[in-house]
């Protein structure tokens, strides 16, 4: 809501007096030594069920350059949950693969990574996602927010006196879309504290993506533990922040991931290893 | 030592009350509007001497038979008059402005022989005139911009809500309205002030040598005074600007069929119109901003020796984007004063002062819609004694009792929406304060102010407090180098009234002058302050949805000592002066954000906070020009701020975001003639703080930037030139013409510098795994012209 306040005075204050300019090449930034970092986690799907679960490993790159992000190829990574484990298999680009873990809901997971001879672990416990009630689209008009278009909506039902956690994801023709925009962290990421147990009629998972006649909107529902709500959070303000001094910004900090280095904590690893469950529907925009 | 020292100060006040002298005393005025003076010079025979309280009230004692008495107040005619002395007497003295006469302009009432002699130091005078005779961005003056243009006084960047003294945070600055906190000065996100420079007597600021009658904020105090209005005949002004329009009246009250008014009173109003012009644009017709505000104030004479003020404040900004967001703040306040001149001895005044900040913010989203509603009101009780002993010594005493209730935050469904209701709980809270403050003079060359205030707060029921396992809401993880926060085993309630949490401490204040001789003295002082009340807000400039926040059983008050030298010449009979002034400023247990904390829906803020210790120490050179057609001033400040907190940077001094090495400020005032004022001032400030990415990384889709040093770069430096012209109306005509230039040869100065992922292709919105840099900056150059209409 804060956010939501800021993104309205930004358009406020660019209405008058306000200038931006591109300082890209003036600017040099101090480096520091790369980070491990961790993309991705484990995702109960059943819907469309993977055929396996992916996690990617990267290192951090100065913020100005354009270089691809290095991928790490040569780590271990395993994952554990009770007694059970399972190997990921580097497979490109930093990618690990393992196409026997069953994602269950209610289990703990932990992934411990072995890489530069330190080792980092982390976990994510997975709890059960509502389904859409239903699944729909509409035609909106153009806001001072938004462009017009149409929007895919859907209602779910909050289950009573349990604290949930949602994160929305669209895909347009199948393939995921995302805005680094100022209302993710209101848009995207959601906690039940004010609708437990309610019914919600005509979510938008995504406002800032509008689609056309003939496009394929697949949305997803997903329930995300606390700590990784709380990741995303911080994530989405900061991805979000137009640096608007009128309203001010968080001092920007490092965003702390799920991942402790085991062997030297002060050489931390960024990124969250998460576990989902997923709800997730299909619709193509046809005119009506 | 230091106990019998202050006891053979005190054997010495009250040693010296021992011969018997005859006292006069009375109110000084401005002869046309019948407006009390504050700070007048009062000397006897060329050697005793003392000024006007802030009623205009002054008191002296001198020996039976004829005296020569002078009254001075810069801009006035002086008088020189013999008086007969037989008996303790009451004397009223009417000044005349001389303004009207003379060619040049006067900067300010401080004149320059109070400078070097008064126990005062680090205090910056303005009156309300000298802030409108300055260049102001978009025509409005605007007293906490003027503020700025002094040394010791700067802000984060133009529209920054609130300004930091000596390197001290926007919530440190205690800012009094008649006496009544206001707890957010900004309308309009920070770029103008809540103060109608129409509606203000003057403005004082304590930066330093704080005296024990105030209290309850560490940096400074900002005392403001409203104009009492005309007690001789009814007027007014109306001005036009291209922001706002305003309108002023004042004028006497009258007693039955009496000649002489027994009273006055003023009434201020005044409202922005940049939202009347949003239909030009077709996204904002649906939209509106605007602010306005209300200044009132009332005196009457109840009898010779009785007096009864009113003044109050109402102001509001309203924000709406249709079916987006709504919100409206502001403040409320409101004084009621009761002044007796007991005998010519005391003076007593008493004020019972009403003060409220709320907010409401309106999600209008479809589906979601609610509002957020937040407050902070309190209720203000101080009298206060003045005891005029003899010429040598005044004493001071009296209480400070503020009640608070705090509401953080309320939920309510708007428009049938499904929304659960929620509030969160109120808080309470009794500060107090008592203290006693002595103004000594101990020798012709030496004088002394010296105080102790005792405050105390008293956390209050009726609220439930979390109980946490360790005993703290949070425990540093050193590892890892973070926080974690700890789980809430119980609660405890504590009964309406019923006392949760304590906190006193003793905060004794010095200032001491030395003459040099007529035209040189040393000065230094001592304070102590403490503050149990600390704005919580985790951006770098506050927003109108901060929140206040009460001292407890998890939050710590903040304490700060002080201590500043200075140095203060005057040259060519006054016509200059120059004054150097150091400081060192040790602040302790400021509050500042855990990294990553959330407030907004949050009730327990102390699991987001993090206490932590700062220090700021700097120099500060001002010379002024205070006569001849050419007046102003130079300022330069060599400052250094930092603050420390556990968790925060590598648990090291980091630079505070208001931490400025270099700030050079030029102030001038130029009269051509009776018609034409010319105004202009040059500002320069080195880069401030800020935290530059040192690395990128992927995740979700998006580019995130990583952090490693706190204000760990600077942005470019910040200099900018305004001038300003001032048409004045002819003889008998009422018109005056304002004309200035802000920014005059526009220089794009970066207001912050902010790195993110192009999140655009064409006019499609996407990421797009491309970085940048931009430059934000307010204000290319601006023009603007007001008009001003007396009657």
């Amino acid at each position: 809501m804060k956010n939501l306040f800021i993104t309205s005075v930004i358009i406020i204050s660019s209405l008058f007096l306000s200038c931006e300019t591109d300082v890209t090449s003036d600017i040099t930034l101090n480096e520091s030594t790369p980070r491990l970092v961790i993309n991705g986690g484990l995702e109960r799907n059943t819907i469309t069920p993977l055929t396996a679960q992916r996690i990617q490993l990267m290192t951090t790159a100065s913020f100005l350059s354009t270089e691809e992000l290095p991928s790490i190829s040569d780590a271990s990574v395993v994952v554990t949950s009770n007694t059970d484990s399972w190997t990921f298999t580097h497979t490109s680009n930093g990618i690990y693969e393992n196409s026997e873990i069953i994602p269950e809901i209610g289990n703990t997971y932990t992934i411990t990574i072995n890489w530069n001879g330190e080792t980092y672990e982390g976990s994510d416990s997975i709890s059960e996602v509502p389904s859409f009630d239903d699944f729909y689209f509409e035609f909106e008009e153009e806001t001072i927010a938004t462009d017009a278009g149409y929007f895919v909506k859907f209602d779910t039902t909050d289950p009573i006196d349990i604290v949930n956690f949602y994160y929305y994801r669209l895909f347009k023709n199948n393939e995921f879309i995302i805005v680094p925009d100022p209302g993710n962290s209101e848009v995207l990421i959601v906690s039940d504290e004010f609708f437990d147990g309610r019914q919600r009629i005509g979510v938008n998972p995504n406002d800032e993506v509008p689609f056309e006649i003939g496009d394929i909107a697949t949305a997803q529902q997903l329930s995300i533990s606390e700590d990784y709500f709380d990741f995303l959070n911080e994530l989405f303000i900061q991805t979000g922040n137009l640096g608007n001094p009128i309203i001010g910004n968080p001092p920007p900090a490092s965003i702390r991931g799920n991942l402790i280095n085991l062997s030297n904590p002060n050489n931390r690893a960024l990124g969250y290893f998460y576990a989902v469950d997923i709800e997730e529907d299909t619709i193509t925009i046809i005119e009506n | 030592m230091t106990k019998k020292f202050v006891y053979l100060l005190f054997l010495y006040a009250l040693g010296t009350f021992g011969q018997e002298k005859l006292t006069i005393s009375g109110y000084i005025k401005d002869i046309s509007s019948g407006e009390k003076l504050l700070g007048v010079n009062i000397i006897i025979d060329n050697s005793i001497g003392t000024t006007t309280n802030d009623y205009g009230f002054y008191s002296i004692n001198i020996e039976k038979g004829s005296h020569q008495i002078e009254i001075s107040y810069l801009g006035y005619k002086t008088i020189l008059k013999e008086i007969q002395i037989t008996n303790n007497q009451k004397i009223d003295f009417d000044l005349t402005e001389e303004l009207a006469q003379l060619d040049e302009i006067i900067i300010s009432s401080n004149n320059t022989r109070k400078k070097i002699e008064s126990t005062e130091m680090s205090v910056i005078s303005l009156q309300g005139e000298t802030i409108k005779k300055m260049p102001a961005i978009l025509g409005e003056p605007d007293v906490l911009k003027s503020l700025q243009l002094l040394p010791g006084v700067s802000s984060v960047n133009e529209a920054s809500s609130g300004f930091n003294v000596r390197g001290g945070s926007v919530d440190q600055n205690l800012i009094l309205l008649d006496e009544a906190t206001i707890y957010n000065a900004s309308h309009l996100f920070g770029f103008f002030s809540v103060f109608n420079s129409d509606a203000i007597k003057n403005a004082k600021l304590y930066k330093g040598g704080i005296p024990a009658t105030y209290g309850g904020r560490l940096s400074s105090v900002l005392d403001i005074k409203q104009k009492e209005g005309n007690t001789k005949k009814f007027g007014g002004n109306i001005g036009i600007g291209l922001i706002s329009a305003k309108a002023l009246i004042e004028g006497p009250i009258l007693k039955g069929d009496k000649e002489e008014a027994s009273g006055s009173y003023m009434l201020a109003g005044r409202r922005s119109y940049i939202d009347l012009f949003s239909f030009l644009l077709e996204d904002f017709k649906d939209s509106s901003l605007f602010f306005y505000d209300f200044n009132l104030k009332a005196n009457y004479d109840l009898n010779k020796n009785n007096r009864l003020f009113l003044s109050g404040y109402f102001g509001r900004d309203t924000f709406e984007l249709d079916g987006l967001l709504g919100t409206t703040w502001g403040n409320s306040s409101g004084t009621l004063r009761w002044t007796s001149v007991i005998n010519e001895k005391l003076f007593l005044q008493t004020s019972a002062i009403f003060s409220n900040y709320e907010y409401n913010l309106d999600n209008l989203r479809t589906g979601s819609e609610f509002r957020w509603k937040s407050s902070i009101t309190n209720y203000n009780l101080k009298p206060k004694l003045s005891w005029y002993i003899n010429n040598n010594n005044t004493l001071k005493t009296g209480i400070d009792m503020t009640y608070y209730q705090f509401k953080p935050g309320k939920i309510s469904s708007l428009n049938g929406s499904s929304i659960n209701e929620e509030e969160f709980s109120d808080k309470f809270g009794l500060e107090n304060g008592i203290y006693v403050d002595l103004k000594q003079k101990l020798s012709d060359k030496l004088s002394v102010q010296y105080g102790l205030r005792w405050s105390n707060f008293f956390r209050l029921g009726s609220q439930e407090i979390n109980q946490y396992e360790t005993g703290s809401p949070l425990t540093y993880n050193a590892e890892q180098d973070i926080y974690e926060e700890n789980e809430v085993i119980g609660t405890t309630q504590y009964g309406s009234g019923e006392n949760i949490k304590s906190f006193n401490g003793l905060e004794p204040r010095v200032s001491a002058r030395y003459l040099l001789n007529d035209s040189n003295s040393l000065k230094l002082s001592y304070n102590r302050m403490y503050q149990y009340l600390h704005l919580i807000s985790n951006t770098t400039s506050p927003t109108p949805l901060d929140v206040w926040s009460p001292s407890g059983t998890y939050i710590k008050p903040q304490y700060a000592d002080q201590l500043a030298l200075g140095y203060f010449k005057s040259f060519n009979e006054g016509k200059y002066d120059l004054s150097l002034e150091t400081y060192y400023k040790k602040l302790n247990d400021v509050t500042d954000f855990i990294d990553g904390a959330d407030l907004i829906f949050t009730e327990e803020i102390e699991t987001q906070i993090a206490q932590g210790d700062g220090r700021a120490y700097g120099l500060e050179v001002q010379l002024n020009k205070n006569e001849g057609r050419l007046t102003g001033w130079l300022s330069y400040t060599l400052a250094k701020s930092e603050t420390k907190v556990l968790g925060i940077n590598n648990n090291e001094y980091y630079p505070s975001n208001s931490d400025q090495l270099h700030e050079l400020n030029l102030v001038g005032f130029y009269k051509l003639n009776k018609r034409w004022d010319f105004g202009a001032n040059f500002v320069f400030g080195s880069g401030r703080p800020v935290t530059y990415p040192t690395g990128r990384y992927e995740q979700n889709g998006l580019v995130v930037a990583d952090y490693n040093n706190r204000n760990g770069n600077r942005l470019p430096a910040y200099h900018r030139l305004d001038i300003s012209a001032t048409l004045n109306p002819k003889k008998g005509k009422n018109g005056k013409w304002v004309f200035s230039l802000v920014n005059v040869y526009n220089r794009q100065n970066a207001a912050s510098i902010y790195f993110n992922e192009v999140g655009e292709v064409g006019d499609q919105e996407i990421a797009t795994g491309m970085t940048q840099a931009t430059k934000l900056s307010f204000f290319g150059i601006v023009p603007s012209i007001s008009y001003e209409f007396k009657f």
